[in-house]
């Protein structure tokens, strides 16, 4: 009996290799019928769970007015479009009121697809944000790096990133800072994975709010200086450098030009110190004198919205993926049946050596068992590969938005 | 001993090549070799059919030493068709996904009464050798020329130590120079094994070869 | 068109999510209590010694100079990272902070409980001595200490912080402190009454850090940009010269003890040479009481009748 089915094994398995074209074909239809509905749940159970777990951690965040979602997705995943700015002294105001700890966030600059997040060391103490290499930032203009970031800037603690221009044409000549990597973060499977993290002041030095001074007099291309005369004065034109950076040497040159309390920041995470902050705090800003200005908003409320739509989208989902599949799964076995006619003479062959009605039956049944573990694997894997991978793709198409 | 008396067969009703053989004795001796001539159609393959069992016979009798084999139902005609008869078919009936040896080890792998074993795997490799096609045996059907492949369909015949060795038209796809090589494997191999060997074919050219000629035509009543 | 922007979101979230890897490494426990306390200046280092069950756990910095100016490097500011709270004299003193990332809400500035008497000055030179490059004394004057009564306040914000942050904090915190306010006390109270000897006294300066002195113990203080251990130029000199002509002043208050050479050319210009030491750095010999007691004995004879 199990030599039996060990030929059948044998054939089965000779047949599917001779023919691996229409195997393969047969063998990935069959693996994706089973991979989509498997690799839709674990997408929404993870999403449920990061929506509302990331959300659940930062119980108020504070805005300009407009979308909350798009408030909440910037903040808390950076990649919504950026919303308009409060300023530095929005976060000063909460913390002197008493009612919370205000962290600041500016996301309005990016390495390559990567936002940098400029905000204080209460981020990372609050988000429980550890360094795996290196160590936190500590003097402007260094960076600190998240763990998927790292991995596919393939930068590591002593490495610099230059930001990316937002503009290639900038008139008002701000450069890209280059900025020195201090230390890698350890993955959470958060946003933090994926972002560059540098001081608040540091994002602000991007913005061209502070600035040092280089040296004109040591540059050594003569093609940046326009003038220079016999009374060292130099005048430079636009070309002198084509990034800022910060060193040891410049770095006590670095100044912010008017008070940094009027400074951008995108938004800041309020932690209330207790129930009745948070409530005075809401309060506060659904004052309609405020909330013109300013929105303060609950990310837990928004994100169950947002998590009730993706349910609604995951129903329809499910009907057409059950569709989807009856259709494919009626579709092999037609084709199954037809390479059965098409396979006529074959079987007629086999019958006239000796080969009885089971025995044929063993071959085709096997033939189907491998196919199916064949699909089996390969939807595992698939599985397994989007989890590990799959996030690239779909990170650049959420940052094409 | 084959003997074949008033054997009956008939397609089905209406069909286009519809006949009978009404046939008087034809008696095969053991270990002799027979050809079967006759014009293409006159029904020569399926009287080999109709001895292998892969066709019942109508009516009469078809005694193969002591067995009856008419009397048979599939499933024991199916078995006596494994122990007893070799078959060479004349569109050699190679499956194209297996390699020459897996072909001539396949009456092995699709039948549980047989085991297939290392001795069995060596022989394959010695009929193989015999045929002038040792070299080729891991080549699949399409990469070997007709020949190679006619070389083949009979070492699938003799794998199994038939007693009886039925051939239909074994040289009609090949040249000259084939045709008598290849007949003359079948007759020594039949010899080797002490087997009676039939040839159904429409080559003239080969007849002397043979221990008895049958005219077919002849034996057949339409 | 709000459901539709909701259900673009909920499709950008399914794919955002499938960016976070599924094992995700759990964070290990939050960075370990911080036990230093950072204070950047000496005499806050003194308050908080004398405030702390263990003197040990005062960390302040090795600098080379004035600590107002202060350049850290990485390494430096990696400890201060660790420390909590991270107590801060004010007024700008810590200018350095604007090119470094701390937790600043561990942040204590001792001095914003009186920022309503802060100094502001302006056009001020920019100068240059020792070797950390030129600077000014434009904007806030941070010498807050050298009104007692203000570092009393200081040493009360610093003693509200080490009870409420430092864990390692003494039992015995509320006395220490009393006895600390009634040292600090006891020098204003001297000050005060010595200086009261010769109200509205016109000194001069030799550095322009005595803003907050002259301003609590009543005195007209106008300042030159000298060092103690330089000797003046020419104009320099002439400086002083023209100063004295509104201002005529008979002593002039030293950082640190001047050269002899600079101390005869004054005296031959009627001026005497006194040190009071703003004792922003950690002293060789002796501690901030000692000093201050020192800066009133040497400043006896200033206002003797």
């Amino acid at each position: 009996m199990i030599k039996a089915i060990g030929n059948s094994f044998f054939i089965a398995g000779r047949y599917l290799l001779y023919h691996k074209g229409r195997s393969l074909i047969l063998i990935i239809a069959l693996a994706i019928i089973l991979f989509v509905p498997v690799f839709l749940n674990i997408i929404v159970s993870q999403s449920r769970k990061q929506l509302s777990s990331r959300a659940d951690d930062t119980p108020l965040i504070l805005g300009a007015p407009g979308s909350s979602l798009d408030l909440a997705m910037s903040n808390l995943y950076f990649v919504a479009k950026q919303p308009a700015s409060i300023t530095y002294q929005d976060a000063i105001d909460i913390e002197q009121s008493g009612l919370a700890t205000a962290i600041p966030l500016h996301t309005g600059f990016r390495v390559g697809d990567f936002r940098i997040v400029g905000t204080t060391l209460d981020y990372f103490e609050h988000r429980q944000l550890n360094i795996k290499d290196g160590r936190l930032m500590a003097m402007l203009g260094e960076a600190v790096v998240g763990a998927s970031a790292a991995r596919r800037l393939n930068c590591s603690a002593g490495d610099s990133l230059v930001s990316t221009p937002e503009n290639f044409i900038d008139i008002a000549g701000q450069y890209p800072l280059k900025m020195k990597v201090t230390g890698v973060l350890a993955a959470t499977g958060t946003a933090d994975d994926e972002a560059v993290f540098v001081d608040l002041r540091t994002s602000w030095v991007i913005a061209g709010l502070g600035h040092g001074h280089q040296d004109l007099s040591k540059n050594k291309d003569p093609s940046i200086t326009l003038k220079s005369d016999d009374k060292n004065t130099v005048t430079a034109n636009a070309k002198l450098i084509t990034y800022i950076e910060i060193t040891a040497k410049n770095l006590a040159s670095f100044h912010f030009h008017g008070d940094d309390s009027g400074f951008p920041i995108s938004s800041a995470i309020l932690v209330p110190k207790d129930e009745k902050s948070k409530a005075l705090l809401l309060g506060r800003y659904q004052n309609p004198s405020q909330s013109q200005t300013r929105q303060l908003i609950r990310p837990p409320l928004i994100m169950q919205e947002l998590i009730d739509a993706i349910f609604r989208i995951k129903t329809v989902l499910d009907v057409v993926v059950i569709v989807v599949a009856i259709s494919t799964a009626l579709t092999i076995l037609l084709v199954f049946i037809l390479s059965l006619r098409l396979r006529a003479r074959e079987l007629t062959t086999i019958f006239r050596l000796g080969c009885g009605r089971l025995t044929t039956a063993g071959f085709v049944i096997a033939e189907l068992f491998l196919i199916a573990a064949a699909s089996l694997i390969l939807a595992a894997l698939l599985i397994t590969l989007t989890n590990h991978w799959g996030h690239t793709l779909l990170i650049q198409m959420l940052q094409e938005r | 001993m084959i003997q074949l008396s008033s054997v009956e067969f008939q397609y089905g009703e209406g069909h286009a090549g519809d006949f009978k053989i009404a046939s008087a004795d034809l008696e095969i001796p053991s270990t002799q070799s027979t050809a079967l001539i006759g014009p293409s159609g006159c029904g020569k393959t399926t009287l080999l059919h109709l001895i292998a069992g892969i066709l019942p016979a109508r009516n009469g009798q078809i005694l193969i030493d002591d067995t009856r084999i008419d009397q048979l139902n599939d499933r024991q005609r199916r078995l006596f068709r494994i122990s007893k008869i070799g078959f060479v078919f004349q569109d050699f009936a190679l499956l194209d996904y297996l390699n020459l040896f897996d072909n001539i080890l396949h009456p092995y792998r699709i039948n549980a009464s047989l085991s297939l074993t290392r001795e069995v795997k060596d022989r394959a490799r010695s009929l193989a050798e015999q045929m002038g096609i040792g070299e080729k045996l891991y080549r699949h059907p399409a990469q070997t020329s007709q020949g190679e492949q006619q070389r083949a369909a009979i070492c699938r015949a003799l794998i199994t130590q038939p007693s009886i060795i039925l051939a239909d038209e074994p040289t009609g796809n090949l040249d000259p120079s084939n045709k008598s090589a290849i007949l003359d494997i079948l007759l020594d191999q039949a010899k080797q094994n002490q087997a009676s060997l039939i040839v159904a074919t429409h080559d003239h050219d080969l007849l002397p070869s043979f221990d008895q000629v049958v005219d077919f035509p002849k034996l057949i009543t339409s | 068109m709000k459901r539709l922007h909701s259900i673009c979101w909920a499709i950008a979230a399914l794919s955002l999510l499938i960016s976070c890897d599924s094992e995700s490494e759990k964070p290990a426990s939050p960075p370990a209590a911080e036990s230093k306390v950072f204070v950047s200046n000496y005499p806050l280092a003194y308050f908080a010694r004398r405030l702390s069950a263990d003197p040990g756990q005062i960390y302040l910095p090795e600098i080379n100079g004035d600590p107002a100016f202060w350049q850290p490097t990485a390494e430096d500011i990696s400890t201060v990272q660790q420390c909590n709270p991270l107590i801060l004299n004010g007024a700008t003193y810590e200018k350095w902070l604007n090119t470094v990332t701390v937790p600043r809400r561990r942040i204590v500035d001792t001095s914003s409980s009186f920022q309503d008497q802060w100094i502001n000055i302006e056009n001020e030179v920019t100068h240059q001595h020792g070797p950390k490059g030129p600077h000014s004394h434009n904007g806030i004057v941070f010498t807050t200490w050298l009104d007692l009564s203000q570092a009393a306040r200081q040493a009360q914000s610093l003693a509200d912080a080490l009870g409420e942050k430092n864990p390692l904090t003494n039992s015995d915190l509320p006395n220490q402190l009393k006895n600390l306010i009634s040292d600090l006390d006891g020098l204003n109270a001297a000050l005060k009454k010595l200086t009261n000897n010769k109200p509205q006294l016109q000194l001069v300066a030799s550095h322009p850090v005595y803003q907050y002195f002259a301003r609590a113990y009543n005195l007209d203080i106008q300042a030159v940009l000298w060092e103690p251990d330089v000797y003046p130029e020419e104009q320099q000199w002439t400086e002083l010269e023209k100063i004295l002509t509104t201002h005529p002043a008979q002593w002039m208050i030293w950082e640190g003890p001047p050269l002899e050479k600079s101390v005869q050319r004054l005296k031959k210009m009627g001026l005497g040479s006194v040190v009071f030491d703003p004792c922003a750095n950690q002293p060789d010999s002796g501690d901030f009481l000692s000093i201050m007691q020192q800066n009133i004995k040497n400043l006896r004879p200033v206002f003797a009748q």
